[in-house]
């Protein structure tokens, strides 16, 4: 006969290999013979709780809710470099629409892809509302707690026969008592008990962990920097920003941790105060010098106000730091790419993230638009064609297909051109820039009416974009129609107001006007 | 004690040089409510505005003394014109105020009405005569056709109304106009003041005005008759008077045809034409030239024989314009007010001054105002009112502002370096070329394949938002509103064909009927005319509250034909609400 293992110590051992269902079955399993088991009861709560972790300082995103219903809006129009809600378009060398793509807030689309980068914030409701399908210009969440409800759903699902602890029948006070289990309880209720039949018991449920972390604190004679830290994530959630502050703010001084400059830090962009934050973020360098996660945060604001140049240095210090940090190299990499430097990005992409064995269709996409353009051109396609190949959504093959049409274009081929961004459009029906090159193809057979049937779309689809805008003003005053040309001119105008050629075209039609 | 005096003077003529230091800001009130055009505001000890209101209602005659408006008389109609002058020799000299407006002059004394003139009826067309007196008799005929061809200028009241209506409501109209004559009245644009025989400040002058029937009348001021008709070619908008009517005179009028014509005493057509290349904005009179602004963005300055003397580019639209004539220096020069937020003050082509304004000017007026000569009086697009006094110290200098080369000529670009990769990438470029030509040469002709591949079995498929067809050339995209579980999917549909209607349309969705619900799954498109962007909605309910999401797929059908037209994937967002139960 086999000796079998002590219960616990098995469940442990799952648990250590991150086997959490398993470990959370043996739990239940020793539970059921000795209901007041408080090693098992306390593991599965840690078993449950792991199974919808999240960190909470990277998944961050701003819900509708939480941008279009903001009463903390003081200043609506503030001093340009102060505020993450406009762009400042021209401080700190910011590149150009007409060389960097921007996404729908104006902001030069960046080389990683995470949540809050390339939402940006919407002007209007109807904008926020929409669903744009532009390369992952995703469209911001109902509201945050939104998402977490989803997250946590995915618990609901595996556990049918109902929630692990009764929320409404638990004694707070008294596990608030026992510093042993309050933690693992606590975690458990803000992680884990997340329910999405009622919206109400969302909220509850961080009261209930806010009401915990109070009494913990109060028994800590309120010198526990951990509790203060979990009071200050329980406020973050619930939206009041500045009682957060103040309890990580206290928590920091009682100890000096990465994570509650992070948290502290979140709450000043939320706040939109990206200089306080930025102060933040360099006092806890001088604590932690060198800490890859407080450069990354400085380098983050940084790109969101525009402001590339310091953002890249920021990346270039974590790369010094940890040399294997992908969004510092594909950040660094697609600065450089749009900088004009293809052959550095290429080696970026190449001898740093292919060689750390990232493996996707991004990465050969973006492969091949380099080969391209520095010239190295007999490793362009088939980079695309492992980029195909890869592609895992029809986005992605839609962005790769229409790389494809701008290398078409490149060589003079037209007819694969026009053939690569109808796949485009076949992949991804909301290809606003395949919509515009197409149109210009179609003018230049002749096909005026398809031409601006395509433009309009192109307009209707992307507002942000300047070149379909500024596409329609040529194709109207070509033929003749200068009233819209006018307007299309001057939306473009608004896009981009840097833009020359944008800029001759008004002049031209204000002459014309003007003349008699 | 006379040496302080010497020093302050000193410091005095240092700031005066400095160009933001020659005005006084005297009065700013950015909610004055007054929406008026230079040509009706008129100054002298108090401001009289004719305040055009917002168009329909609040239209007014508004006398500010000092900063507070201290008299307000309603006015029927939008004015057109505001002058102020002496009609009488009486002691004490008070000036009167004449305002015209529709195809009336109001006089104004003392704050109080005193006369209404009414521009003399032009003459009616004695065929319109004779069809209005046919037309109280017969009434039902159609007489329309015929006054038409024959007589092709505005038509007089009441005929030319009759003439608009339908032939039930003709009897009523006769009816209720049958007692009135027929009358042509014209109305007036514009109006200026002409010293009578002589030129002190203070003497008679006469009205000088144009009016919408192309002509100019000089008016005597004390009788109110017509002293002089003249003529032009086209209707005047903008007029200019100087000299004396007994003696001589000259009359600078800008017409709506783009022409600046200039009368004289005794002919009464007009004896110089101006031609512009573009409508004029502004007119204003120095000496013996005229400064013109172009809607072209320019300001020019003819001689009063029509030759040209200069032309200046402005940097902005021209608004207003207005004359800085201050007697007691016997400085003379042009105020233009920009749409960019300026007004620019200009002595021949040298611009001289620039007055940064809160808002758009629309009206400017210079003189005395109160006890203070040199004021300038200004209102805004946004209904203010601006008033600057001139420094007695100030000093306009004639030097020549223009900028020298452009200041973007000494930027250098940030253009960046080529880096020793890219020169070593070229190398192997130009060692390899061979064998680089053949691999992409080889892999182009492969992509050429996949993608005519993928493209005909998008084809087929018809996957493409836009039909290949070319008999049905069709475009399409869906845009999804909400945030569930009820969404809104909007198909815009067009037709892009040049010239030909697409009919027998349906639309017909593909979706997973676990998940979501389509109340019209199944509908008809109406008849699509070319180049319109039909927009149809639909309506998609979540089932679920899992917070999972789909694709939609939409085709556009075409009777008759089993493949469809067109086909569109639409990713549906999840679903972030809840079901109401």
């Amino acid at each position: 006969m086999a000796v079998t293992m002590d219960p616990l110590f098995l469940a442990w051992s799952y648990f250590r290999r991150r086997k959490f269902q398993q470990c959370s079955d043996v739990c239940s399993k020793i539970l059921q013979d000795s209901p007041y088991d408080q090693a098992a009861w306390s593991l599965k709560t840690r078993a449950l709780t792991e199974t919808v972790y999240i960190d909470e300082v990277d998944v961050d995103q701003e819900g509708i809710a939480e941008i279009m219903l903001d009463e903390s809006a003081i200043a609506q129009v503030a001093r340009p470099g102060t505020s993450l809600r406009i762009p400042g378009t021209s401080q700190g060398g910011g590149p150009s629409p007409a060389v960097r793509p921007v996404t729908q807030s104006g902001r030069p689309i960046t080389g990683f892809v995470r949540p809050s980068t390339q939402s940006g914030r919407p002007g209007t409701m109807e904008q926020a509302i929409r669903t744009p399908r532009t390369a992952h210009t995703a469209r911001p969440v109902s509201s945050s707690s939104g998402r977490f409800v989803r997250l946590g759903t995915a618990s609901m699902l595996t556990n049918p026969d109902g929630p692990f602890i009764n929320l409404s029948r638990l004694n707070l006070a008294k596990y608030a008592q026992k510093p042993n289990l309050s933690k693992t309880l606590f975690e458990y209720i803000f992680h884990h008990e997340n329910d999405i039949k009622n919206v109400s018991t969302q909220f509850i449920s961080k009261t209930h962990a806010l009401d915990l972390a109070a009494m913990a604190t109060e028994h800590a004679q309120f010198k526990d920097w951990w509790w203060k830290v979990q009071l200050g994530k329980c406020y973050y959630r619930l939206g009041l920003y500045r009682e957060a502050e103040k309890q990580f703010r206290s928590a920091l001084n009682h100890q000096e941790v990465v994570d509650t400059y992070l948290y502290l830090a979140k709450v000043y962009q939320r706040l939109d105060q990206p200089i306080t934050a930025l102060t933040l973020f360099k006092q806890g360098l001088d604590h932690f010098p060198g800490e890859v996660t407080l450069l990354t945060g400085i380098a983050r604001i940084h790109e969101e106000m525009n402001n590339v140049t310091s953002a890249t240095e920021y990346y270039k210090d974590v790369l010094k730091q940890d040399n294997t940090h992908v969004e510092a190299i594909a950040c660094i990499g697609s600065n450089h790419f749009y900088g004009d430097q293809p052959e550095i990005a290429l080696r970026f992409y190449r001898s740093r993230l292919l060689q750390m064995g990232v493996y996707n269709c991004q990465l050969y996409n973006n492969l091949g638009l380099c080969c391209f353009y520095a010239q190295q051109y007999d490793m362009t396609l088939s980079s695309f064609e492992r980029a195909l190949s890869l592609a895992a959504s029809d986005e992605e093959t839609a962005d790769v297909w229409y790389n494809l049409g701008h290398v078409a274009v490149g060589i003079g081929d037209l007819t694969l051109a026009y053939q690569c961004f109808k796949l485009t459009l076949a992949n991804n029906n909301d290809h606003a820039e395949a919509y515009n090159n197409l149109a210009v193809l179609e003018l230049r057979r002749g096909r005026i009416e398809q031409a601006k049937a395509f433009l309009q779309t192109a307009c209707s689809i992307a507002p942000h974009m300047y070149e379909p805008h500024f596409n329609m003003a040529t194709l109207s005053e070509k033929v003749g129609d200068l009233q819209s040309s006018y307007m299309a001119a001057q939306k473009s105008e608004d896009a981009f107001p840097e833009h020359v050629d944008t800029q001759q075209i008004l002049k031209n039609l204000r002459q014309h006007f003007a003349v008699l | 004690y006379r040496a302080a005096i010497e020093t302050e003077k000193r410091i005095c003529g240092l700031v005066a040089t400095d160009s933001c230091t020659r005005w006084l800001d005297a009065h700013y009130d950015p909610v004055a409510n007054l929406y008026t055009f230079s040509s009706c505001i008129g100054n002298g000890d108090s401001l009289v505005v004719g305040d055009l209101g917002t168009g329909a209602c609040n239209i007014k005659l508004k006398v500010y003394k000092g900063t507070s408006l201290v008299s307000e008389n309603t006015l029927l109609d939008l004015p057109t014109g505001l002058v102020s002058f002496h009609m009488d020799q009486h002691e004490p000299r008070t000036p009167a105020i004449a305002v015209a407006s529709g195809p009336f002059i109001y006089v104004y004394k003392n704050l109080r009405p005193y006369f209404k003139f009414t521009l003399p009826p032009l003459e009616v067309n004695p065929l319109e005569q004779e069809v209005w007196t046919q037309a109280k008799e017969v009434r039902r005929e159609r007489y329309g056709p015929h006054l038409h061809t024959s007589c092709s200028r505005r038509f007089s009241f009441p005929l030319g109304r009759f003439l608009m209506l339908d032939p039930q409501e003709m009897e009523t109209y006769v009816n209720l106009h049958k007692q009135q004559p027929l009358r042509r009245q014209t109305v007036i644009t514009c109006i200026s003041t002409l010293k009578k025989n002589m030129a002190e400040e203070d003497a008679v002058s006469c009205l000088v005005i144009g009016a919408e029937s192309k002509d100019i009348y000089v008016l005597d001021p004390e009788a109110f008759t017509v002293l002089s008709k003249m003529s032009l070619p086209s209707v005047p908008t903008l007029i200019d008077v100087t000299g004396q009517f007994d003696v001589e005179f000259r009359i600078t009028v800008a017409c709506r045809n783009g022409n600046i014509y200039i009368l004289r005493r005794d002919s009464p057509k007009p004896k110089y034409c101006i031609e512009l290349t573009s409508h004029p904005v502004g007119l204003v009179r120095i000496g013996k030239n005229v400064v013109v602004g172009c809607a072209q963005e320019t300001l020019l300055s003819y001689t009063q024989k029509g030759k040209k003397l200069w032309t200046v580019y402005l940097p902005a639209p021209v608004m207003t314009m207005g004359l800085m004539d201050h007697h007691t220096r016997g400085f003379q020069a042009v105020l233009v007010g920009l749409s960019n937020c300026q007004v620019q003050l200009y002595r021949d082509k040298n611009l001289l001054n620039i007055v940064k304004t809160p808002d758009v000017v629309t009206s400017i007026c210079f003189g005395r105002f109160g006890r203070e000569d040199g004021s300038l009086i200004m209102t805004t697009k946004g209904g203010g009112l601006i008033v600057k006094i001139l420094k007695r110290t100030a000093v306009f200098d004639d030097r020549d502002t223009a900028p020298g080369p452009p200041l973007a000529q000494s930027i250098r670009l940030n253009v960046p370096k080529k880096t020793k990769l890219y020169v070593d990438q070229t190398m192997r470029e130009r060692e390899n070329a061979v064998a680089m030509h053949r691999a992409f040469q080889m892999d182009l002709s492969r992509l050429r394949l996949a993608s005519a591949r993928a493209y005909v079995k998008a084809l087929e498929s018809s996957l493409t938002p836009m039909s290949a067809s070319l008999s049905e050339p069709l475009k399409m995209n869906a845009v999804v509103q909400g945030l569930g579980p009820s969404f809104k999917l909007t198909l815009n549909v067009q037709n892009t064909a040049a010239c030909r209607p697409v009919m027998n349309l349906a639309v017909s969705f593909l979706y997973d009927e676990a998940l979501y619900s389509m109340r019209p799954s199944f509908f008809k498109i109406p008849l699509l005319v070319p180049g319109l962007n039909y927009p149809i909605d639909a309506f998609v309910e979540c089932l679920v509250d899992k917070g999972i999401s789909d694709i939609i797929k939409v085709f556009v059908l075409q009777q008759g034909k089993s493949a469809p037209l067109l086909t569109a994937h639409i990713n549906m967002p999840v679903s972030e609400g809840l079901p109401l139960n």
